[in-house]
């Protein structure tokens, strides 16, 4: 038997798709290397879903994603954009550059600007020339090259401080010295736990866990990770560029 | 839509505003002085809802006269700009406010300076070396930002005038007809020609 | 390399809206091309975009209402916008001159956008409005001028580029684009600027600003501008329109990026930090005024005062 009072008068609903988990990611390029990490909580409005949802993603040997807003979109759109590179691979025989990932994700995420995905993506990896490089994204996929980004929740916290320490935005080098084009690996990871520590401390949807992908370019080194405890080696091909990932509990109230 | 400047140069106080007076999308009357003399060496430009101008404009008018036969001197431009500001800002948290935007220009014989006030009908009251109400500020203030002088003759200040003027009509849609342009300096108040 | 051309030449969006707006375009749909050589193409795969569009009534106002931030801040979905763009012609050729500032809301999401986009080597386009709309499109308008021109054996003119944009835009004209966009460039009939937007005007014209700035820029812009302006005028003009844009409207400012196309194409003039242009001025460039542009700096100790001889003296005496 129908409802018939419901049926009496019309109804209006609102076709809603969309929800947003929280969470901080951010990338920052080196020379010959790249940073990128993200925290592992998620949540939807003041309850956490789960304490480790990855948000960071290995592509290829020279390319990670993090991808941040609304957790389905995101693992949705890192199905998709591994499944073209797949692809790519069984045609060419080799990894696409990041350069043309990124122009991918591109036109992937503008493929759908009559129903966007909902999903702040940063692309961090290894460009052709072996220099560090980081792509920010918007939902709808205008993008640009930068140093360093960071998106999500806590965006405007840890921008700022970014612009800081990387770019040294408002720093007068002192008498006779000039600010490095380019910061050291180990200061870069210091900069990133620091970040996420404090966005863990002012932000109620970041913490849990920190996970953060290193990659380096062909011919670096290992020199400088010595102290670095517990990284992990992620790399899949004799390319040259290596992965890998180092993880970090943060605060979990 | 309605528009003023003022700007300030060596000695002098420029004031200008559009003259016409518009109801809906009918131009009432196009020679409407929209600049009171308040006093020897004051001058207030005022715009916003029809009604409230000229009924505050005349309630200020009166008081300033009355303080000066009270007295037996003017209000300096900066009491003045004053006084008006805390009347607006009375006005704002009555029952029925004034809706008012002012430029008060004047010349203060005591420092020989010419001074310029930019109010707005929320009482904000600022001293500034160039203002503009209305649409035509955001044509006219990165002009005078690029051409003010406040050293400049009054032929240049003119000048610096025109431009604002003639920005607008180029480029503002609904831009106004003519406008009235009167100065002030130590020998008191006068009208120019554009 | 002739089904290539033919791939690609199909434009009309129209007809894929209409079959979207049947039943669900799944994005998923790819040719066979997709798998193998091609497989990096993103929407393109097929030759033209295609875009998956929602299955309810009306998607504009589904996209409208997930995204649009001035009529509700709380969306989720924010679109970069705020911005000032300008470009003008003159004897020497075309001037385009933007700022760097992508705003979220209140929030500076980016100080280091680049705003004109290059189409190619003597094509430029602004971008205003949907920082990804503009750079998507002109960037796909790339593509397509150098198809006539492997079609066509010439160069495609100013005119025919910002036509076949103005045409696709609005071929999706309500479905929420916004672009405004100057299309510059130097072809057989010289210097060309045209002004595009996603309302689908297109504007032939001399001197264009665009954006929440443009009033401020066109202020200066317009009572410095002469056709008969030298390059290093003209450069220059084109610097202090954007400055005067980035100090007077909050949604604009961060770098000045400044290009002049002259007949062998476009060159990267310069990019300058807007507050360096307030206190130092651009430094050592053509038509540099050798100072900073700020108003205070501009006046500094000038002074309105005019006392009376005797009284300036004695101020004098007493300082």
């Amino acid at each position: 038997m129908p409802d018939m009072a419901a049926l009496a008068h019309p109804q209006q609903r609102q076709f809603n798709p969309y929800s947003e988990n929280g969470g901080t990611i951010l990338a920052i390029a080196g020379a010959d290397f790249s940073v990128i990490a993200g925290d592992t909580r998620q949540s939807e409005g003041y309850s956490i879903q789960t304490r480790y949802a990855p948000k960071v993603f290995r592509l290829t040997d020279r390319a990670v994603l993090a991808v941040n807003g609304f957790a389905a979109d995101g693992n949705m759109f890192v199905k998709k954009v591994k499944q073209r590179l797949e692809w790519y691979r069984h045609a060419h025989a080799k990894d696409m550059p990041l350069r043309a990932i990124a122009r991918l994700i591109q036109t992937m995420l503008y493929a759908r600007r009559f129903f966007p995905y909902y999903v702040y993506n940063i692309l961090g990896g290894i460009e052709e020339d072996g220099t560090g490089a980081v792509y920010s994204f918007d939902p709808v996929g205008s993008y640009e090259r930068e140093a360093c980004r960071a998106a999500g929740a806590a965006s405007s916290l840890v921008q700022p401080f970014l612009d800081n320490q990387i770019y040294f935005k408002n720093q007068r080098p002192a008498a006779g010295t000039s600010h490095p084009a380019h910061l050291p690996l180990p200061t870069v990871l210091s900069i990133v736990i620091d970040s996420f520590t404090s966005a863990t401390e002012r932000h109620i949807e970041v913490g849990d866990g920190l996970e953060m992908y290193v990659v380096l370019a062909k011919g670096r080194t290992l020199q400088g990770l010595e102290g670095i405890r517990g990284m992990q080696e992620l790399t899949a091909t004799e390319d040259g560029e290596r992965v890998f990932i180092v993880r970090r509990d943060l605060k979990r109230d | 839509m309605e528009t003023s400047f003022a700007l300030i140069g060596k000695g002098y106080v420029i004031v200008a505003a559009d003259t016409t007076a518009a109801r809906s999308i009918v131009k009432m009357k196009i020679d409407e002085d929209k600049i009171k003399e308040l006093s020897s060496h004051l001058l207030m430009a005022y715009s916003g809802e029809p009604g409230d101008t000229v009924q505050f404009a005349e309630y200020v008018e009166r008081n300033i006269r009355l303080y000066q036969i009270r007295n037996l001197y003017p209000l300096r431009p900066s009491a003045a700009a004053s006084w008006i500001r805390r009347s607006l800002a009375e006005s704002l948290r009555s029952r029925k406010p004034y809706s008012v935007n002012l430029l008060l220009g004047g010349y203060d014989l005591a420092t020989h300076t010419p001074n310029l006030y930019w109010i707005d009908y929320l009482g904000t009251l600022v001293e500034v070396p160039f203002a503009a109400h209305g649409y035509g500020s955001y044509f006219a203030l990165s002009l005078l930002d690029r051409y003010h002088d406040p050293e400049a003759s009054v032929e240049e200040g003119l000048a610096t005038l025109k431009r604002c003027i003639d920005e607008v009509s180029k480029r503002l849609v609904v831009s106004p007809g003519k406008y009235k342009v009167k100065i002030v300096d130590k020998d008191g108040v006068r009208e120019l020609e554009i | 390399m002739n089904t290539f051309v033919q791939r690609f030449a199909e434009s009309s969006a129209t007809k894929q809206i209409l079959a979207g707006n049947a039943s669900v375009v799944e994005d998923d749909d790819f040719s066979d091309a997709a798998w193998g050589s091609e497989a990096g193409f993103g929407s393109l795969a097929k030759g033209v975009p295609s875009f998956m569009i929602p299955s309810v009534p009306d998607p504009a106002s589904f996209l409208r209402l997930h995204t649009d931030d001035h009529a509700d801040p709380s969306c989720r979905i924010k679109i970069q916008h705020g911005t000032t763009t300008l470009a003008f012609r003159f004897q020497g050729g075309v001037i385009v001159a933007v700022d760097s500032r992508a705003t979220a809301g209140s929030y500076v999401a980016s100080g280091t956008v680049k705003k004109v986009i290059e189409i190619n080597p003597y094509l430029l386009g602004t971008m205003a409005g949907g920082a990804a709309d503009c750079q998507y499109w002109e960037t796909y308008l790339g593509m397509h001028c150098r198809l006539h021109e492997l079609r066509n054996r010439e160069r495609i003119s100013v005119s025919a580029a910002s036509k076949y944009l103005s045409n696709l835009v609005y071929s999706y004209k309500g479905m929420g684009l916004s672009m405004g966009t100057m299309i510059c460039g130097w072809d057989k009939t010289g210097p060309a600027v045209f002004y595009v937007d996603s309302d689908g005007t297109r504007l032939k014209g001399d001197l264009f600003s665009v954006g929440s700035g443009s009033t401020f820029a066109y202020g200066v812009l317009d009572q410095g501008y002469r056709w008969d302006l030298t390059d290093a005028e003209a450069q220059e003009l084109g610097r202090r329109s954007i400055y005067a844009a980035g100090h007077r409207d909050a949604f604009s400012g961060n770098t000045c990026n400044l290009y002049h196309v002259k007949e062998n194409g476009w060159e990267f003039i310069g990019n300058y930090d807007i507050t360096s242009l307030h206190y130092d001025g651009p430094g050592n460039v053509a038509g540099s005024p050798g100072h900073g542009y700020g108003y205070e700096l501009r006046v500094e100790g000038h002074s309105a005062s005019n006392p009376p001889p005797e009284v300036a003296q004695a101020i004098t005496a007493e300082a």
